[in-house]
Parts: structure tokens; C-alpha cells; sequence
């Protein structure tokens, strides 16, 4: 029966051609290791936090005097509410962590070179707007933590010159983080974002596809294997290891995602001692303590994520080999050394 | 196709392009204008509670604090010899609120230890400018009036 409704269906649309041709019958090289698999996670990923998302939307109510309140009652009543945003939230951290685990082994292999520097500038606007994401939604359950993490996030670009203090309005929509504030971070995270994630990930599977998968710099890609079923199942086997890591968490360690702070209603007029931003920020958070001068430290973030953004144009050359290009090698190294130590000195100062 | 054809075709396109234009830009005039958080009003600057309750001047006890809201934000204001001082209550690095420290005569920002005086100018720490001070008028009724001085 579903064979001949297949049957039926192919024989208007030709829907098996298409399957053919991007499916079973695409090759790509063999001998791609678990680093080629870090983009089907982050597919993956992104569909538990649009599912999460859709079911946490269903409870929860974006009103500063009932967020607080709806979250709670999602946790604590709303049967398994409690893992649908322990998971969400805990997933939010690990698609930014892969993302992280992506970019750098792209960048490691060199496969942002030609043809696919429009899959590292596209890929970077996605790490951009994850951020976005995660800044947005960290508001949202409207606790101490999220109340207090917005109001630092939101004041660092006060300090560009001109216009600064206007920006900071715009972004909370009064002068300090509100009702406003919250409407605009609801809207963003919850529509605008999630279509715009959508597209760019469109965009950047579409290019991929187009180009094909980079050969890894080990083999000389003359061995060929099928997308399908081989190579998602390496794909499969990957996405179950970072899932099992993820239900580690959510059962585990949830407190990861959900400090004492986040147990506390926000209170405007008390701000609790030592609130620090995510992990993801807290180099950003360290850097900007250090440098003496807050519009300065932007400056030089701004400087990191332009030379990030268009590492396909300063670097050209064909070499993809990361141990025969030394100078690139030592950059990436010492660029990674010093987000480690930020970050572990922005947590624990 | 003939050069008037030609001329025909990109005059067209140049039109087609234009109107296109023309219409996005009057559709975004609203959009933006909406994203444009409103000026506050013109009513007088009175110090309130978290819910929205105007503060009495008697609530103050002496050489202690108190934190508010007023049009400019959340504000701090502490009585020390029976006059009261008002101040923005945001700390100038990050936007975290100080709090008074009665013992030290200081106001502490909890997030990064940054000091200010009682006079709101910055001693130690990271905030690179002074709280901004407002002068504090006593109205008939006890409602505490700020102005940014």
C-alpha cells in the first residue's frame, strides 16, 4: 500500500530521482573522520531547541509580572515540563559548544579555502546570530540571573562614542531592562531569529552542496563513498554521542544551565553579587575588566571578529595542512590558549 | 532588438527597480518608528517604590538608603545629617546598582567592587565616570521631586 502511494506519488513529482541524486547517489570522499559530523549535530540540535521551544511556548508568558511564574510552573507542574527546559536550555550551551568544535576544525583542516570562503562568512553570521539567540532567551525566564546578565550585556555598547546611550535605549527599549526590553527579546528569539537561523543554515547546506564536501587534507579524495546510508551513519553514530552527552547534563549536572541565581525572581532594584554572563561571554566579559579603557576593549573585539570573519581572504594560500603552516598554526593556537584562560579567569574572578 | 528597444528595456527596469525602492521605504517608516522606544513625558520627577508608589521623605531614616525608581531610572538616595542626597543608582561600568555602605561612606558596586564617594564621584575600580546626581526637592506632600543637577 505505502509502496504503491510512493509509486503514485513519484511517477507526478519524480520525488525518487531527487532522493538519488542527493541521497544515494552522492558521493563524498571517504575517510572523513567525527569532525565532518559536527554540522549534521548542529542540525540536529537545532531542531530539539525548535521543538523545545514550540512546547515551552505552549506555558510560558512573556509579561515580566507572570514570565518568572509561567517558567516555574512549567518546571514544577506541567508533566515533564521540567526536561523539555532542562533540554532546551542545556542545548542552547551545547549547539554553541559544537559550533565552537566546528569552526575551529574548519578552520584546523583549512576548508574555508577556495570555493568555500561563502561557507565560513556564512557560517560565522550564524554564530553570530546564536549568540543573539542565546542573549535573547537568557531574558526571557525573567530571574535574577537573566534580569542581571542582560543589564551587563546590554550596557557594553554604552561606551562607543556618540552613540553609545542611544544604542543601549534602542536594544532595551527603556532606559533600563523592562517590560520593552522583554517584548523585543520575545519577538526576536521566538520568530525573527529562528526564521533568519533557518535561512542562513539553508544557505550554508546549499553551498556546501554545491561545492561538495571538502576532502580532508590527509587523502587525495579519489576514494569516494555514498552520502547515503554510509556517511549518515557516521553522521547517526556522532549525534548519538553528543546526545548521550546532553541527557548527562539535563539529568546529572542541570545546575550547569540553571545557577542559584536563576532560582530568584529578578528584582530591578537588587543586583546580586558576582553575576557573570554564560560561559560562551566570559571572555569577552574578562577581556573587557582587563583593558582599561570599556570602549577600547570593544575596539579590539571588534578587531578578533574581523580577523575571524575574513580569515578566507587573508589567508590564501593552498596549503591546508595545519602543520605546514606554522604561523597560522602558532595564531590559532595562542587565540585558543587565550579564550581558555579568559574564560577561566572571567568564572572564577 | 533595436537601440530604442534597448533604451525602452532599461528605462523600465530602472522604473520597476525605483517604485520597488520607493515602496520599501515607505513600508519600513513605521516599522522603524515602532522600534523607537517613546521619550518619557513631562511630568514631574518623583522618586517611587518597585511598585510604583511615590516615596515620603519621613521613610528615610537617618544615615541610611534607599532604592528607587525615578524617570531616569533605578535611583539611590541616603539622608546623612538630616539632608538627603540623590543619585542614579546605576553604576556607570555596567549598569549593576551600588548600594550605600553606611560604614565606609561609600556606594559598592556587588559586580566588579567599583567604589564611589558620597558625592557619587568614582575612587576605585572599574566605572570610568562619577553616578550622575540629581538635586532633591522635598514637595508638600513628602513626595521626594529629583532634578538632574
Amino acid at each position: 500500500m505505502i509502496r504503491r502511494i510512493i509509486s503514485a506519488i513519484d511517477e507526478r513529482i519524480k520525488l525518487l530521482e531527487i532522493y538519488r541524486e542527493q541521497m544515494s547517489h552522492y558521493m563524498v570522499p571517504s575517510g572523513l573522520n567525527f569532525w565532518y559530523s559536527m554540522g549534521a549535530v548542529l542540525i540536529a540540535v537545532f531542531c530539539i531547541e525548535v521543538v523545545t521551544g514550540i512546547f515551552l511556548l505552549m506555558n510560558y508568558v512573556p509579561y515580566t509580572k507572570e514570565a518568572f511564574e509561567s517558567v516555574t510552573y512549567i518546571s514544577n507542574t506541567v508533566p515533564a515540563g521540567w526536561l523539555i527546559r532542562r533540554v532546551h536550555a542545556v542545548g542552547a550551551n551545547m549547539f554553541v559548544l559544537v559550533l565552537f568544535l566546528h569552526m575551529f576544525s574548519v578552520a584546523i583542516m583549512g576548508s574555508y579555502k577556495k570555493p568555500r570562503e561563502i561557507h565560513w562568512f556564512v557560517g560565522c553570521f550564524i554564530l553570530g546570530i546564536t549568540l543573539v539567540t542565546c542573549l535573547s532567551g537568557y531574558l526571557l525566564p525573567w530571574s535574577q540571573l537573566s534580569y542581571w546578565a542582560t543589564t551587563v550585556a546590554t550596557s557594553f555598547p554604552g561606551s562607543i562614542p556618540v552613540v553609545g546611550d542611544w544604542l543601549v535605549y534602542f536594544m532595551r527599549g527603556s532606559n533600563i531592562v523592562s517590560q520593552e526590553t522583554m517584548g523585543r527579546f520575545f519577538a526576536m528569539h521566538v520568530s525573527l531569529i529562528p526564521f533568519t537561523l533557518l535561512t542562513l543554515i539553508s544557505i550554508h547546506i546549499f553551498v556546501m552542496r554545491r561545492t561538495g564536501i571538502s576532502v580532508p587534507p590527509w587523502t587525495d579524495g579519489t576514494k569516494k563513498m555514498p552520502f547515503f546510508p554510509h556517511f549518515v551513519i557516521e553522521d547517526l553514530k556522532i549525534i548519538y554521542f553528543f546526545l548521550a552527552v546532553l541527557f548527562v547534563f539535563v539529568f546529572f549536572y542541570p545546575q550547569i544551565s540553571f545557577p542559584p541565581d536563576a532560582l530568584d525572581p529578578a528584582d530591578p532594584l537588587s543586583t546580586p553579587a558576582h553575576i557573570k554572563p554564560e560561559w560562551y561571554f566570559l571572555a569577552n566579559y574578562q577581556m573587557l575588566k582587563l583593558v582599561p579603557n570599556e570602549f577600547l576593549g570593544i575596539v579590539l573585539q571588534g578587531i578578533v571578529a574581523f580577523l575571524i570573519f575574513f580569515l578566507p581572504i587573508l589567508d590564501r594560500k593552498e596549503e591546508r595542512m595545519a602543520w605546514k603552516r606554522p604561523i597560522f598554526g602558532t595564531i590559532i593556537f595562542l587565540g585558543i590558549i587565550a579564550f581558555i584562560i579568559l574564560t577561566i579567569w572571567g568564572y572564577c574572578s | 532588438m533595436t537601440e530604442t528597444d534597448i533604451a525602452k528595456r532599461n528605462f523600465l527596469t530602472k522604473l520597476v527597480g525605483g517604485v520597488l525602492g520607493v515602496t520599501a521605504v515607505i513600508f519600513a517608516a513605521p516599522f522603524v518608528r515602532y522600534l523607537i522606544p517613546k521619550k518619557n513625558s513631562g511630568d514631574a520627577n518623583i522618586l517611587t517604590s518597585a511598585d510604583g508608589k511615590p516615596v515620603l521623605e519621613k521613610e528615610i531614616k537617618e544615615n541610611s538608603s534607599f532604592v528607587g525608581f525615578s524617570k531616569s531610572g533605578p535611583t539611590i538616595i541616603i539622608k546623612r545629617d538630616g539632608k538627603l542626597r540623590a543619585l542614579s543608582a546605576v553604576c556607570t561600568h555596567l549598569g549593576c546598582l551600588v548600594k550605600w555602605i553606611p560604614n565606609e561612606g561609600v556606594f559598592f558596586c556587588p559586580c566588579h567592587a567599583g567604589k564611589f564617594d558620597a558625592n557619587g564621584v568614582n575612587i576605585s575600580g572599574p566605572p570610568p565616570e562619577p553616578l550622575t546626581v540629581y538635586n532633591v526637592t522635598v514637595v508638600e506632600d513628602g513626595t521626594i521631586a529629583l532634578e538632574k543637577s
